[in-house]
């Protein structure tokens, strides 16, 4: 796609190319924040809907991948306090979802681990699904999150860490394991 | 740790966050609304012509009905000036008239003095 994109031309990027090309990314980033596929389906919506109506502004393949991964993180974070606010029961819910989506994974922790993910701060949970779907350095989940490079190193060794203690308590699988 | 050294518990994390593919219904529900917001943006600017039109006759018929006022107004004033020169003039007739009246009483009243003395 980057050999055929024209910046500085009057035509505008291929809406439904960059769909094809980023769906799997938008919903897979959605889905990792929320732990919910309905949610991440309609965010990954969102996302769109909204790419379309600023597809004037996008100005390359990277500044679309970029501008991507920020408004789905973005969406991401809004529908989950929106959801927060409304008294909805996150836990039972995780636990639902995601019963049904570990048997699906090949690893017998994925599932899981996915599912305690889902339990941390959003601000962590934004970093380290940047950081470990997108494999993002700090320095591109500090540009993507708008956030200082300090806090964005700090959220991931936290939420890693808190993922790690998590994981050891609950999953008597990983104990094992380790 | 640094962050380019990896262990099992991020090897599993990293396995667990792979992406996974949108669901088949993303794409046609995305390209609905696409359409839908296009025609929703389409009708805005039609109903948006349609009220500059609605204004732009507003303000021409507003304009008529002004200059017809003024008109009016300019006439009606027009009218009642004239009347009220008209009134001036015929005020001014009787004056005269009366006027002409005490001359001509005076002056028959000169004449039969005249007469009486001679």
């Amino acid at each position: 796609m980057a050999n055929d994109w024209q910046p500085g031309l009057e035509q505008l990027p291929d809406f439904e190319r960059l769909f094809d090309e980023h769906q799997s990314m938008v919903f897979s980033l959605a889905l990792g924040m929320t732990g919910d596929r309905g949610l991440a389906e309609e965010i990954a919506q969102d996302v769109f809907v909204e790419l379309d109506r600023n597809i004037a502004k996008i100005e390359s393949p990277e500044h679309a991948c970029f501008w991507l991964r920020r408004v789905a993180i973005s969406r991401s974070t809004d529908a989950l306090r929106r959801r927060r606010a409304r008294g909805f029961g996150q836990w039972v819910e995780i636990d639902e979802n995601h019963g049904a989506q570990a048997e699906e994974k090949s690893s017998p922790l994925g599932g899981r681990i996915e599912a305690l993910l889902a339990t941390l701060p959003e601000a962590q949970r934004a970093a380290i699904v940047l950081r470990y779907q997108e494999e993002l350095t700090p320095e591109e989940i500090a540009a993507t999150l708008g956030a200082p490079l300090a806090t964005v190193k700090s959220q991931l060794q936290r939420g890693l860490k808190l993922l790690r203690t998590k994981a050891e308590s609950k999953l008597k699988e990983y104990i094992r394991a380790v | 740790m640094p962050f380019d050294q990896t262990d099992d518990f991020e090897r599993e994390l990293r396995e667990s966050l792979k992406r996974q593919p949108a669901p088949e219904s993303l794409k046609h529900k995305v390209m609905d609304r696409r359409a839908q917001n296009r025609g929703q943006i389409q009708s805005i600017r039609s109903a948006a012509r349609q009220r500059n039109r609605m204004i732009w006759l507003e303000r021409i018929a507003a304009s008529l009905v002004l200059a017809g006022v003024a008109g009016s107004a300019a006439i009606g004033h027009y009218a009642v000036e004239r009347r009220k020169g008209e009134e001036a003039k015929q005020q001014v007739f009787t004056a005269l008239r009366i006027t002409n009246h005490a001359f001509q009483v005076m002056n028959e009243q000169l004449q039969q003095q005249d007469k009486d003395s001679q």
